[in-house]
């Protein structure tokens, strides 16, 4: 008797609500163009603050996107997790009738590094400035962090695994390959990703206290990693939501898997510790290479986390060349969120989004207003290089110490 | 070969029970902690009562830096970490530190600390566009709630794995199946796993009262909770932590360390029903604890013990009590099933830890919980939920469930003497 | 402000309150469709007594959340301010 095929997590949609475009095809058009985004901080209430640039999501219309009621029932966040989940299993042909024939087998992963900190500072100031009497019922189920997973799980009727890690940078990758995970013990599918909205008053005071945020308030020059001007990151909004499926399922259904989630391995050495992520993070692609079974040469593009702070982006460079040995100087490495701006956990699916379409179309995207590195690094710059790429390394660090690593292999992996 | 997962030390945080010893006395003595709340003026709320933690970050062993910098729910699960590990009596510094992971559970994080500088920065509310010259330093470590794994790990010296988990009020309940996934999954060998929150602020009450879930008996607040019992009015806030040390069993075994059960069994669905809402089914509660069930290899009758989500709200005590007869069949009536919350409050992300917790001691024991203040039966919940006094029971498989906002539904099973019925 | 509520009043709270738009010809010409069914659900209902009980300054019945249709609320809210005026 022979075992039963390894069940394997297939990415078969993708949905985008980026700063840079809110769909797929528009997400893409301005990452392989290199264009960047960032701006002058536009959102009401944030004008004074010495936070100036960021990238806003400023094509969205959420009353185009969700129904009326989650105008008023749920915060920002939601509405970008609503519409990238939309999309993204518009994109692998999952309607409802295809999850509702076994929703136990159909769930919802998100990560989520804020919550819904708009919603929740216009219910304090009901509460502070009117009475306790004024805080209306949706603040209960707006403001956490669990809010986008229960309401795409209610509103798709998705009943199986739902989970919401609730994390740093590095959790968005650790969120897909939660989804991976799921599908590989038995669930079908699993809309799993992130959204960010922390571009609210009260949330970007809270995001003052970190000393990796640029203090630049040149759009082009706030964030440079890997150059002599790194000096922080510039934060943003937005994200993405993907359909993690199992490939075998999607096979059946006659849907191309675009990609295979083939590894992912986490660490953690200290909030700020960048010195020490160095190792950390390569352990990360140690790891996430093994499960893979993915050998360092294999790697045909790194997607840098590229945090834009000096110590940060040399132990970047360093884990890449620890961990990929020599081939770590030579493999192409970009860093399009440069010119959209870190949204938090959210960063690096976007990053994964851009993985995946580098793969089909060939072709990897530059790194905007990045130019004159000083790291031994192949890093893209200036214009999209032409490449064929088979296996992709993405790569995320969060501000309170998380690395992790995610391996994605081109099409279907192991099919027969 | 199949990796096991023993839990070999216990640290908790719970209102009336600080430390383990201090909690199962509680539980045993059937006595409640709940009370007006202390810890703001309280007036003008619907309910205004809660289980307020008497706690003494350094009296129970906090050193001051670690007290002046973290918020109160990250002092609750660094206190219960420090027990939990020295309970264990594992090295750490002697582990491989990227074979340590944290798995961590909290529902609402660094709110209460949030809404005190938003007071500051706003004005009391008045202004829209905050002053941000007024906020406090390092604000941004309660912005973001990974600040609570990150913070632990960091005392530990893990370098594993480490995740904060935040699925509504089941967030304790999965921080402790992801940490199982984890060490069984091979990502770890050794997982410091539980949940705490410290949700006891104007905020987090006012949201609970505009939805009427908890309880307005502001008049008797020893008796405001009273899960299963007819003339229950909705849950009563509480506060605290609970953090287990996990580790492989062979691990364990290795080193020696004393095994206080195996954690055998995790599933979790959401009901895709209503945020807040529940199905007077509770179909999908029943799957997970099926679900968790096949995880462990045990069939419903190996159960001896159903450790209830059991808040005291009219909607959930039904839903829940339908959801366990639907998985375990006529065993349910045979089957002890309380609710700590009757003692303990509803303390959101961190419940379900501690409630894991409490499991682990009944096994310890060899003893069910009560379900303090039940006193008069709902027909609609008519199983036996243990009341008012502990009651000695053989044990061996223990079942914790619990049901969060936004439809999460959780079970987690904890096993003695692992001897498979399947 | 009067002290009796209408279904102009209600189709506005709705709005308000849950993002839920039914105009109040639609409320007036069918007050017995469910609360449910036009897309108002516990929560919501929650948060329109809360917003006319600050409105008015008087306590709703505590049956007002649980009214299944615009016509038993109204009644029952009108009913409770009359008496409280």
């Amino acid at each position: 008797m022979s075992a039963p095929p390894k069940r394997r997590a297939a990415v078969t949609g993708i949905g985008v609500v980026a700063p840079n475009g809110t769909s797929t095809e528009n997400f893409w058009k301005s990452t392989q163009e290199g264009v960047s985004v960032l701006d002058r901080v536009t959102r009401e209430g944030c004008g004074h603050l010495p936070l100036k640039v960021a990238g806003e999501v400023r094509s969205f219309d959420p009353s185009a996107a969700v129904e009326e009621r989650y105008l008023v029932q749920t915060d920002r966040f939601t509405h970008f997790a609503m519409a990238a989940a939309d999309a993204a299993l518009e994109d692998a042909r999952l309607g409802r009738a295809d999850t509702g024939r076994a929703p136990f087998s159909a769930g919802v992963v998100t990560a989520a590094g804020s919550g819904g900190g708009e919603f929740g500072q216009g219910e304090l100031q009901k509460l502070w400035g009117k009475g306790s009497r004024y805080v209306g019922p949706w603040q209960s189920i707006a403001w956490f962090y669990a809010a986008s997973t229960g309401q795409i799980s209610i509103r798709r009727g998705f009943k199986g695994p739902c989970s919401v890690v609730a994390a740093d940078e590095a959790g968005g990758l650790d969120a897909l390959a939660h989804a991976a995970r799921a599908v590989e013990r038995g669930t079908d599918v699993i809309v799993a990703g992130a959204t960010e909205a922390p571009l609210a008053p009260y949330s970007m005071v809270c995001q003052l206290g970190y000393r990796e945020l640029s203090p630049v308030k040149d759009p082009a020059r706030a964030y440079r990693p890997f150059t002599e001007g790194a000096c922080g990151f510039v934060p943003a909004e937005g994200g993405a939501m993907l359909a993690v499926e199992e490939a075998g399922a999607a096979r059946e259904r006659g849907v191309p898997v675009r990609a295979t989630v083939a590894g992912h391995a986490a660490t953690f050495t200290g909030a700020s510790c960048w010195e020490l992520s160095r190792e950390g993070l390569a352990e990360a692609i140690r790891g996430a290479l093994a499960e893979a079974g993915c050998a360092p040469e294999e790697v045909d593009v790194v997607f840098a986390d590229a945090l834009g702070v000096p110590e940060a982006d040399r132990a970047e460079a360093l884990a890449i060349a620890d961990a990929l040995g020599a081939h770590g100087r030579r493999v192409p490495v970009t860093a399009p969120k440069t010119g959209t701006g870190r949204a938090y956990c959210a960063a690096p699916v976007l990053d994964t989004v851009a993985a995946v379409l580098a793969m089909e179309h060939g072709l990897i995207p530059p790194t905007p207003n990045v130019f004159d590195i000083c790291h031994d690094l192949d890093l893209v710059t200036g214009c999209a290089r032409t490449a064929q790429v088979g296996t992709a390394l993405v790569l995320s660090r969060g501000l309170m110490g998380s690395n992790s690593a995610l391996v994605l292999r081109h099409g279907a992996v192991g099919a027969p | 070969m199949t990796r096991r997962v023993a839990v070999t030390g216990i640290g908790v945080v719970a209102p009336g029970g600080i430390g383990a010893p201090a909690f199962w006395d509680l539980l045993a003595g059937g006595r409640t902690a709940t009370r007006g709340i202390t810890f703001f003026d309280p007036a003008g709320l619907r309910s205004r009562i809660a289980a307020e933690c008497d706690f003494d970050p350094v009296a129970a062993g906090l050193d001051g830096e670690q007290a002046a910098r973290c918020d109160r729910y990250i002092q609750f699960a660094l206190a219960a970490g420090e027990e939990a590990v020295r309970d264990s009596g594992i090295d750490l510094a002697g582990e491989n530190p990227w074979r340590v992971a944290v798995s961590l559970g909290t529902a609402v994080g660094g709110t209460t600390r949030l809404e005190n500088d938003y007071v500051l920065v706003s004005h009391r509310g008045e202004r829209w566009d905050v002053d941000h010259s007024r906020a406090q330093p390092h604000l941004e470590r309660a912005f973001t709630p990974s600040t609570l794994a990150s913070t632990v790990a960091e005392r530990f010296g893990a370098r594993g794995p480490v995740q904060t988990v935040s699925t509504g009020c089941t967030s304790g309940l999965d921080a402790v199946g992801y940490a199982l996934h984890t060490v069984e999954e091979g990502r770890a060998d050794v997982c410091i796993a539980g949940a705490s929150d410290s949700p006891i602020s104007p905020i987090t009450m006012a949201c609970f009262d505009a939805i009427r879930a908890t309880s307005p008996n502001n008049d008797d607040p020893a008796h405001a909770s009273r899960p299963f019992d007819n003339d229950r009015d909705g849950f009563v806030m509480g506060e605290g932590g609970a953090v287990l040390v996990l580790e492989e069993l062979e691990h364990a075994r290795a080193r020696g360390a004393h095994v206080y059960c195996e954690l055998s069994g995790y599933a979790t669905f959401g009901n895709a029903y209503h945020m807040t809402g529940l199905t007077s089914e509770g179909l999908e509660m029943a799957r997970a604890i099926e679900a968790a069930l096949d995880h462990a290899r045990l069939d419903g009758s190996a159960i001896d013990y159903v450790n209830a989500h059991g808040s005291g709200t009219r909607q959930n005590d039904r839903h829940e009590t339908a959801a366990v007869k639907r998985a375990l069949g006529h065993h349910a009536y045979d089957t002890p099933m309380s609710s700590i919350k009757s003692m303990v409050g509803h303390s959101l992300g961190a419940i379900g830890a501690i409630e894991v917790v409490a499991c682990v001691l009944a096994l310890a024991h060899q003893a069910v919980p009560p379900t303090a203040n039940y006193e008069t039966p709902d027909p609609e919940c008519d199983l036996d939920y243990v009341p008012r006094a502990a009651r000695e029971r053989k044990l061996n498989s223990v079942l914790s469930v619990g049901s969060g906002f936004g439809g999460f539904q959780s079970a987690v099973i904890l096993t003695r003497q692992r001897e498979r019925t399947r | 402000m009067s002290d009796r509520i209408t279904v102009e009043e209600l189709s506005d709270l709705m709005k308000r309150t849950a993002g839920v738009a039914v105009s109040p010809e639609e409320l007036a010409e069918r007050p017995d469709t469910a609360f449910e069914e036009l897309g108002i659900d516990s929560l919501g209902l929650l948060g329109i007594v809360g917003e006319l009980e600050n409105r008015h300054g008087v306590p709703m019945p505590p049956d007002a959340e649980h009214c299944k249709t615009p016509r038993k609320f109204l009644d029952l809210v009108n009913s409770t301010l009359l008496a409280g005026a």
